[in-house]
């Protein structure tokens, strides 16, 4: 039986949570909504002036927006699908009945728990002039490139950078989803004389659509958001030419550098329309390939 | 039982509240004034970046805090982006009471009036501006106002290998552009380039100056100058791309000109004295000179000075005692130990004397300071420094085919 009482209750212990959300993420999203419509510094706030739509149509003709959107579109339709075929690929090998799998599965996640960071720091180390990566290349005699310094390579070797870093989480989600699939399909197909590859085709594929439609959200949200590996291997500058300047980054950049976080404000709310409008192309697309 | 419940969700709601409330007041230990012999804590922010130079500081506050056994006085350095950092605490009235302000980010601070003008302090604790180098005291003023003491400067000089000078059968370093071109082809060799300078403004805007250029005037952003193309052609496509003498330093595996030259990759770099101390730790045997910039011929030297200042809080509870740590800081007591540190120069006139009878082999950096510009382009500082480095990397990496082309692009970025 429900009571005022049990209501109250309820209300009283949600509201922890409910206060702190709204102290802690809405009430600044709706401040960075409300900021993003004025010429707003961070050091003067009393001094903002409304602005109207000026920092929104500014995006269109900035051409280091511009630059940075297509970086960061470019970044992500090279990471997503190898991103989601390695990992789909090391699930498979892992959750197979090999030796040492358990060794394998903590190597491959091994990256993914070591901070970004150390990660960039490495792969700067690597990807030097006179790194390692050269020095291999130099003596298998293949030309050499200034990777991190390139106009043509800067970009694609973070996109590398990133592959290996998380490839290892969404392996194990793989790993969980193909847990799921019941093991009487296998056998039934095995019946039916199935090959090893109409099993992937017809079996695991089309059951493991759920998780890929989850990593794919998830690995086009964390490509579109990808800030530290850049600002870390360009030193906080964007890279040759701005090669390797994402909206985030160049959105921190507007902020903290340019003093102008009414504009920055504006970049986030876009990024968040991107997305947002990715999410649901996606789930569209999605719903009607299972009906 | 039911009642049991509302008490338990009220503890529960009461215990995070608290923990929410605490994060908020935790500033209030400077509020109170203080009288003559009550403790006060005076809060000084700022950047550490070497064990000597925070050594260094520490030393002053010591001696400060000597003669002033009533003030306590804290500093809170930043990891990491300093401003990133200084810009909430500003905008939540929680920024220390004295912190550095570098030359390059105060016309933003200085005409925003979020710090305070001091000129009325210095006079009343009898702080003379005269005593302290123009460019260093300019750097810091705005409409008719002093906003700051400079605590020290750097400008840049030449430094060159003296054993790969002797190799290559050099006797003297270069004073021209076409010593300097001639000298670097004859010290590649060997794995060695003879000159390295990055693609930024802060090290080639000498030469860029030399041959008539200006970046900025008048409030406004002059990259398209023609005068602005002969320097970053010479360094940056002939010196780099044809003769292929000089590079930046990323192409030499480091990520500053400092570090190729202390491991001997380039015979010859740009840079101001923060460079000493690092070969020093890097490579003590390595024989060195330091000479004024080369000069373009019938050009007049052109160099820039880099200068930080502490600047006054607006907020602060005891900005009496905050300007007399403040004078001391940046007065002769304090400098003296700028002086014995050796990392930068000393703004007060008198005590570059000093300097020099310590350190005569230095004496390239006092000498660049007589015709040196600050390191500051009006608000627009951020942006037009970006540009220029970009559009002088844009010639070394051939994304645009000259120092025209990249210069147009440049000042289209920052309108």
């Amino acid at each position: 039986m429900r009571t005022r009482g049990d209501l109250a209750t309820g209300y009283l212990f949600v509201l922890p949570v409910v206060v702190s959300l709204a102290v802690f993420l809405i009430g600044p999203i709706l401040y960075a909504l409300y900021i993003s419509f004025h010429h707003f510094s961070f050091l003067a706030p009393d001094q903002a002036t409304f602005a109207g739509l000026d920092n929104y149509l500014k995006l269109f003709k900035d051409p280091r927006f511009i630059r940075a959107l297509g970086n960061t579109s470019l970044y992500s339709l090279g990471v997503v699908p190898i991103q989601i075929a390695i990992a789909l690929m090391l699930a498979l090998i892992v959750d197979a009945k090999i030796k040492g799998k358990t060794l394998f599965r903590v190597v491959y996640f091994l990256p993914t728990v070591t901070s970004t960071v150390a990660v960039s720091v490495m792969f700067m180390y690597l990807f030097k002039n006179d790194g390692l990566v050269n020095f291999v290349l130099s003596k298998l005699s293949i030309p050499t490139f200034d990777w991190f310094n390139s106009l043509t390579f800067a970009l694609p070797a973070v996109m590398m950078m990133a592959i290996w870093t998380t490839v290892g989480q969404f392996m194990v989600i793989y790993l969980a989803g193909l847990q799921d699939i019941p093991q009487e399909l296998y056998e039934a197909a095995e019946v039916d004389g199935a090959t090893p590859w109409q099993r992937l085709r017809f079996i695991t594929w089309p059951m493991l659509k759920p998780t890929t439609f989850f990593i794919l959200i998830m690995s086009i949200i964390g490509t579109f958001q990808v800030f530290d590996q850049m600002y870390v291997i360009s030193k906080g500058e964007g890279g040759p030419q701005d090669r390797t300047l994402t909206v985030v980054f160049y959105l921190y950049r507007a902020a903290f550098k340019d003093f102008d976080m009414g504009y920055a404000s504006a970049m986030a709310f876009a990024l968040f329309l991107i997305i947002l409008l990715l999410t649901i192309i996606q789930r569209k697309f999605f719903k009607e390939e299972t009906n | 039982m039911n009642k049991k419940s509302v008490i338990t969700g009220l503890m529960a709601t009461s215990l995070v509240m608290t923990a929410l409330v605490g994060c908020s007041s935790k500033t209030a230990d400077t509020q109170d004034t203080a009288s003559k012999d009550e403790k006060i804590t005076l809060r000084v922010g700022g950047w550490s970046s070497s064990p000597e130079e925070q050594a260094m500081l520490d030393k002053q506050i010591a001696g400060f805090k000597s003669a002033h056994p009533n003030v306590e006085v804290k500093f809170e350095p930043v990891v990491g982006d300093y401003l990133q950092k200084l810009q909430p605490m500003i905008a939540s009235k929680t920024e220390p009471d004295l912190f550095y302000l570098d030359a390059y980010a105060a016309p933003e601070f200085m005409e925003k009036g979020v710090i305070e003008p001091i000129d009325d302090l210095l006079k009343k604790h009898n702080v003379n501006l005269s005593d302290y180098e123009d460019a260093a005291v300019k750097a810091f003023q705005s409409n008719n106002k002093t906003y700051g003491l400079a605590k020290d400067y750097n400008t840049l000089a030449l430094f060159y290998n003296k054993e790969l000078f002797e190799k290559a059968g050099i006797t003297s370093p270069p004073k021209t552009w076409t010593e300097l071109q001639d000298d670097a082809k004859k010290l590649t060799k060997d794995g060695v380039t003879g000159f390295s300078i990055s693609a930024e403004l802060p090290r080639y805007q000498p030469f860029l100056y030399q041959a008539g250029g200006t970046v900025y005037a008048d409030g406004k952003a002059t990259l398209t100058k023609s005068e602005n193309e002969t320097a970053i052609n010479f360094i940056y496509d002939q010196m780099m791309k044809k003769d292929k003498s000089a590079a930046i330093p990323k192409t030499l595996g480091k990520d500053w000109a400092g570090d190729a030259f202390a491991d001997s990759k380039a015979a010859m770099v740009v840079e101001g004295s923060w460079l000493i101390p690092h070969v020093a730790k890097k490579s003590p045997s390595l024989k060195y000179g330091i000479v004024e910039l080369p000069v373009k011929e019938g050009a007049k030297p052109s160099n820039m000075i880099f200068t930080v200042a502490y600047a006054l809080s607006k907020n602060s509870k005891h900005k009496d005692e905050a300007i007399d740590l403040m004078a001391y800081l940046t007065g002769k007591e304090g400098q003296k130990i700028t002086v014995e540190g050796g990392l930068a120069l000393p703004t007060i006139k008198e005590m570059g004397k000093d300097y020099l009878t310590k350190y005569p082999e230095r004496e390239a950096f006092v000498k660049g300071a007589s015709y040196a510009l600050p390191y500051q382009y009006g608000t627009m500082g951020v942006k037009l420094v970006d540009a220029m480095n970009k559009a002088s990397e844009a010639v070394v990496l051939g994304a645009k085919a000259d120092a025209k082309a990249a210069l147009a692009e440049a000042q289209t970025k920052i309108q």
